[in-house]
């Protein structure tokens, strides 16, 4: 099948997304506003135990070991234990649903405020699939049309949400418990990395599918209001299986470009060295525009995807009657009264 | 040039098998001395043995029994005392079902033949189990006076388990310890023969050991043992034969994989020692090999500089493969066995930290062979007190790492104080005191904790207080008085307290022999404008309001400075005030009394009272209370919650990347 490929679908959707930044805008003040939950408990801790210490003045520029471990130690509840769930699902074996549950502190509170995230995240991409499909639009655009199309679209993400917490559990989890014996039995650590590599990669394409299924279904669900909401939901799978390659280039591209940005503010590491290099406004600064940057490439990831399934007409929902002998035209017969019949008969 | 002809011969001769720098004669008089001829079967994962003991008796009451340690018999079956320590423990130490044994087909008196077998009889001194097969204790048919020697006679079959703990086999690899029947250590109240514990190590007497080991040809050059190889042979029916001689060790450990690749170094210092090291590396570690031998020379240098000469004229490195790690960190006589990963950035100092850990093993434990069983302490907390001083002397800090999917990354936080890393100790510290046997903690991390890292941090809090050169004078007369015995932990006070010219054993009582813990701080610190006194003063001798006129001009700042003892442990700890124009004012404190309080009237401004200022009480639980500023500096926290919300935006993005 013909048509853009999906680098320059999102490129398309990149340029749609700078030409809509009030989308951007709306995501980052709804991260801004989820992770302001946390600003006062986060930051009435560390003042308490850092304005008055000597320690701060080292603590400006680099972080001192025994301080955290300290912090750590002395107030179990307000970190709880969230370092030891990223440690453990960043661990060969992957963790245990109850490691997750079992959070306490800060970190069960980022862990429900990450729950209420994913609710957001289904309002917001009905804000943005839809402002999308406008030729001129607005914020208002965007919460009209988020709410519009709220429970399809929550439907959708904790269907997706459910998959890939499914695929996490069986793909990556069980499959380390199950091998943990074997991996320790193999020669050398380097198939012991490779057999984990082949894990996380079946995760990460299993997780890109379900990624791509679910965007699909919401693009064509916005695109094709005039379909039954079964025949838009089977479009939309239709749509992905018959774009894979045009899809995972979008898919990639926005992988690529969020990576990189990554990469580049940790090399960069703004925060590091303290006043000396910025002042706490310019860092802040710095940070959310990194954040912004990084939520414009990812509507242009969704404008990209909504490129790649509607702006080539698809014989999935595009149907186009073929081409034969013209219909004869119709014409007009004037009937006046003298010429009806009466009906007959009398008494 | 001629530096590099002899260089050249060295190595010549060290691959074929030689050493020239043997010593071949005993350091110290042989107590137990052992002559092993064994056979590797590594399909079976048997090595089958048959050895002769001389054994002394050194103490001044005769012996009527012998006690031997059969240390695989820990790996027959569930029952085991040290199976049943295994129980709960987390899984990153599980121990496979995978079992050991060694059983005696053969013990007799070697002068006339007595054959001892239908006397055995397993005990189990440490705790009763009846079905605990570690120790035997056999009668024999005369005893054996006070200075007199006997040999013994024994046949045996090690059956190796898979390696999860210190000892056994991982497809072709072989790491063979604790597995011929060893004698136990009498003293003068008795056998001191300890049962094979999960967290426990050894203590033997010191002997003379000369061992052959026979295994398939294509073991060839691929075998490394306690001690020097004296001769290699090979046979036509493809076996080969290597003979190695050590004196004046307690004990024989050795290993054989036919994937190593055997490299060599030479050590030359004068008066710390020449050693030949030779290094059996993983092949996939192979470009970590000068970081191996680098380290070693390290903890050479190191240890040697403090504690005297390596005495030993060889020294072998065992880089375990893949899934045997559980045989990583594990010392024996001129003999360790390290670990690495494919991937080990070198700021975060491994293998470098746990191969001069282990090297350092070669004095606590080797040289100074104290009880482990008894006084882990005197091994484990010394090395890991000495180990952060050679490895920051000759690396500086360390990074901080995470483990991704198995990938150790490297994070930018240093781990900059002394010993900062054995910071686990704080979450145990009121789990028990340190002055127990090995096999009587709370649970293993209660035994790390305390063992390696509280004892760590007191050295290094000791070492503070009293100064490093005293503390290595005393390390080193230690050491020297010492060598080649079994020291106690006084013994270490009593040269503490030579050196110093004080006693200091309160000093251990309160660090190591107490589950207390350590904590100073600063409760307030407060410095505020002085104002002249109010109320009724006596004028002309009547009362009048207002203040004389030398009281009425108030100048200056009044400062409260309140420090506090939070722990329940006492030790002398500084306090300094720092005024502004660079004033200061410093007090020693004897921390006795929950609180101590400055007051100055009329004083330049404070700016910060601290206590500890020289951070030299690294026990100390909380130091994050060390110090207190009248005024709050709110940029650190700012900063760090700017971070935090930065990164909780981008964790509640993630939140929502694949949905």
């Amino acid at each position: 099948m013909s048509g853009p490929s999906g680098i320059s679908c999102f490129a398309r959707g990149l340029r749609l997304s700078l030409s809509k930044p009030y989308l951007a805008v709306s995501l980052w003040l709804m991260q801004l506003l989820l992770a302001a939950a946390l600003i006062l408990p986060v930051s009435n801790s560390l003042h308490a135990s850092l304005d008055r210490s000597p320690l701060a003045d080292r603590m400006i520029g680099v972080p001192d070991y025994g301080w955290w471990e300290t912090l750590r130690r002395t107030q179990p509840e307000l970190l709880g234990t969230f370092g030891e769930v990223v440690e453990g699902l960043l661990s060969p074996v992957g963790i245990e649903p109850d490691a997750i549950l079992g959070l306490r502190g800060i970190g069960a509170t980022a862990f429900s405020l990450a729950l209420l995230a994913i609710f957001l995240h289904a309002f917001a991409l009905g804000g943005v699939f839809g402002t999308l499909r406008e030729t001129s639009s607005s914020l208002v655009t965007f919460g009209r049309e988020g709410m519009r199309r709220l429970p399809a679209f929550l439907a959708f993400t904790l269907a997706a949400f459910a998959g890939a917490a499914a695929s996490y559990r069986w793909i990556y989890v069980e499959t380390g418990l199950a091998l943990q014996d074997r991996v320790e039995e193999l020669a050398t650590e380097g198939q012991a990395l490779a057999v984990t590599a082949v894990r996380l990669a079946a995760l990460l394409i299993a997780l890109a599918a379900i990624k791509l299924l679910a965007d699909s279904v919401r693009a064509i669900w916005v695109a094709r209001p005039d379909l039954p909401p079964v025949s838009r939901f089977l479009m939309g799978i239709g749509g992905a299986l018959a774009r894979p390659r045009r899809l995972l280039g979008v898919l990639a591209g926005y992988a690529l470009i969020t990576t990189a940005l990554y990469v580049l503010w940790i090399v960069l590491d703004p925060p590091a060295g303290g006043e000396a290099r910025f002042a706490l406004v310019p860092l802040i600064l710095t940070q959310q525009v990194f954040v912004f940057v990084r939520l414009l490439v990812k509507v242009g990831y969704y404008a990209g995807i909504s490129e790649a399934l509607t702006r080539t007409p698809s014989p999935e929902y595009s149907y186009v009657a073929p081409e034969g002998p013209p219909a004869p035209s119709g014409k007009v017969e004037t009937i006046d009264d003298v010429t009806l019949q009466r009906p007959s008969g009398g008494v | 040039m001629l530096r590099a002809k002899l260089r050249g011969a060295f190595l010549l001769l060290t691959a074929l098998g030689f050493s020239p720098i043997a010593h071949g004669r005993s350091l110290t008089a042989p107590i137990a001395s052992y002559e092993i001829s064994c056979r590797l079967d590594p399909d079976r994962k048997t090595v089958t043995g048959s050895q002769v003991l001389t054994w002394t008796n050194r103490t001044t009451r005769p012996a009527a029994t012998l006690q031997f340690h059969l240390y695989l018999n820990a790996f027959r079956n569930t029952l085991s005392t040290f199976w049943r320590e295994h129980r709960g423990r987390p899984p990153s130490r599980a121990v496979q079902e995978s079992w050991g044994s060694i059983e005696l087909t053969r013990l007799t008196l070697s002068a006339d033949g007595t054959d001892l077998l239908p006397a055995l009889r397993f005990i189990a001194p440490d705790d009763g189990n009846p079905y605990d097969r570690t120790v035997a204790e056999v009668d024999l048919p005369r005893a054996v006076a006070p200075g007199e020697t006997i040999s013994v006679n024994a046949d045996f079959v090690s059956k190796l388990p898979r390696v999860s703990t210190r000892t056994g086999y991982k497809g072709d690899f072989f790491l063979v310890a604790q597995w011929f029947p060893k004698i136990g250590v009498l003293e003068e109240s008795g056998w001191n023969c300890h049962q094979f514990h999960f967290d426990s190590e050894f203590f033997a007497d010191f002997g003379d050991y000369d061992v052959t080991i026979e295994a398939p040809a294509r073991y060839k050059g691929r075998i490394g043992a306690t001690g020097v190889r004296v001769s290699e042979r090979e046979t036509s029916d493809g076996r080969v034969f290597y003979r190695f001689r050590q004196e004046s060790v307690h004990d024989f450990a050795w290993t054989a994989d036919p994937d190593f690749r055997l490299l060599h170094d030479i050590f030359r210092e004068p008066g710390i020692g020449d050693v030949d090291i030779l290094l059996f590396l993983q092949p996939e570690h192979l470009a970590q090999a000068e970081r191996h031998f680098k380290a070693i020379k390290a903890g050479l240098e190191g240890f040697g500089r403090v504690l005297g000469p390596y005495p030993y004229p060889t020294l072998t490195v065992v880089d375990p493969p893949w899934g045997a790690g559980g045989a990583g960190g594990m010392e024996y006589p001129t003999f360790v066995v390290v670990g690495t990963s494919l991937i080990a950035p070198a700021s975060i100092q491994s293998p470098e930290e746990v191969t001069i850990h282990e090297f350092g093993h070669q004095y606590f434990y080797g040289l100074l062979a104290s009880n482990e069983f008894e006084e882990p302490w005197l091994d484990e907390g010394f090395v890991t007190y000495m180990t952060d001083r050679v490895v920051k002397a000759a690396y500086g800090d360390a990074h901080s790492y995470l483990t991704v999917f198995g990938v150790r990354m490297a994070l930018g936080i240093d781990v900059r104080l002394p010993l900062d890393d054995n910071r686990r100790y704080f979450r145990h510290a009121i789990d028990d005191p340190l002055g127990i046997p090995s096999w009587k903690y709370r649970g293993p991390e209660t035994y790390a904790a305390l063992v390696y890292s509280k004892t760590g941090l007191a050295l290094a809090t000791i070492e503070r207080l009293v100064g490093t050169p005293n503390m290595d004078r005393a390390l080193r007369l230690y050491a020297d008085r010492w060598r080649f015995r079994h020291p106690k932990t006084g013994d270490f006070i009593a040269a503490l307290s030579e050196v110093t010219g004080k006693d200091v054993k309160w000093l251990f009582d309160r660090t190591f022999f107490s589950s207390g813990t350590i904590d100073y701080g600063v409760l307030e610190a407060s410095s505020v404008p002085a104002k002249p006194p109010r109320g009724l003063f006596e004028k002309d001798g009547k009362l009048s309001a207002g203040p004389p006129a030398p009281l009425a001009r108030a100048k200056g700042y009044d400062t409260l400075v309140t420090v506090v003892r939070n722990g329940d442990v006492a030790l002398p700890v500084d306090i300094l005030l720092r005024f502004e124009g660079g004033r200061t004012f410093r007090s020693s404190w004897d921390g006795e009394a929950r609180w101590k309080r400055f007051r100055v009237t009329g004083g330049p401004r404070l700016l910060e009272a601290l206590v500890d200022p020289d951070e030299k009480i690294l026990l100390d639980a909380d130091r994050t209370n060390n110090g207190r500023r009248p005024e709050g500096d709110p940029r650190a926290a700012s900063r760090w919650t700017a971070r935090a919300v930065f990164w909780l935006q981008n964790l509640f993005d993630f939140a929502t990347v694949a949905w």
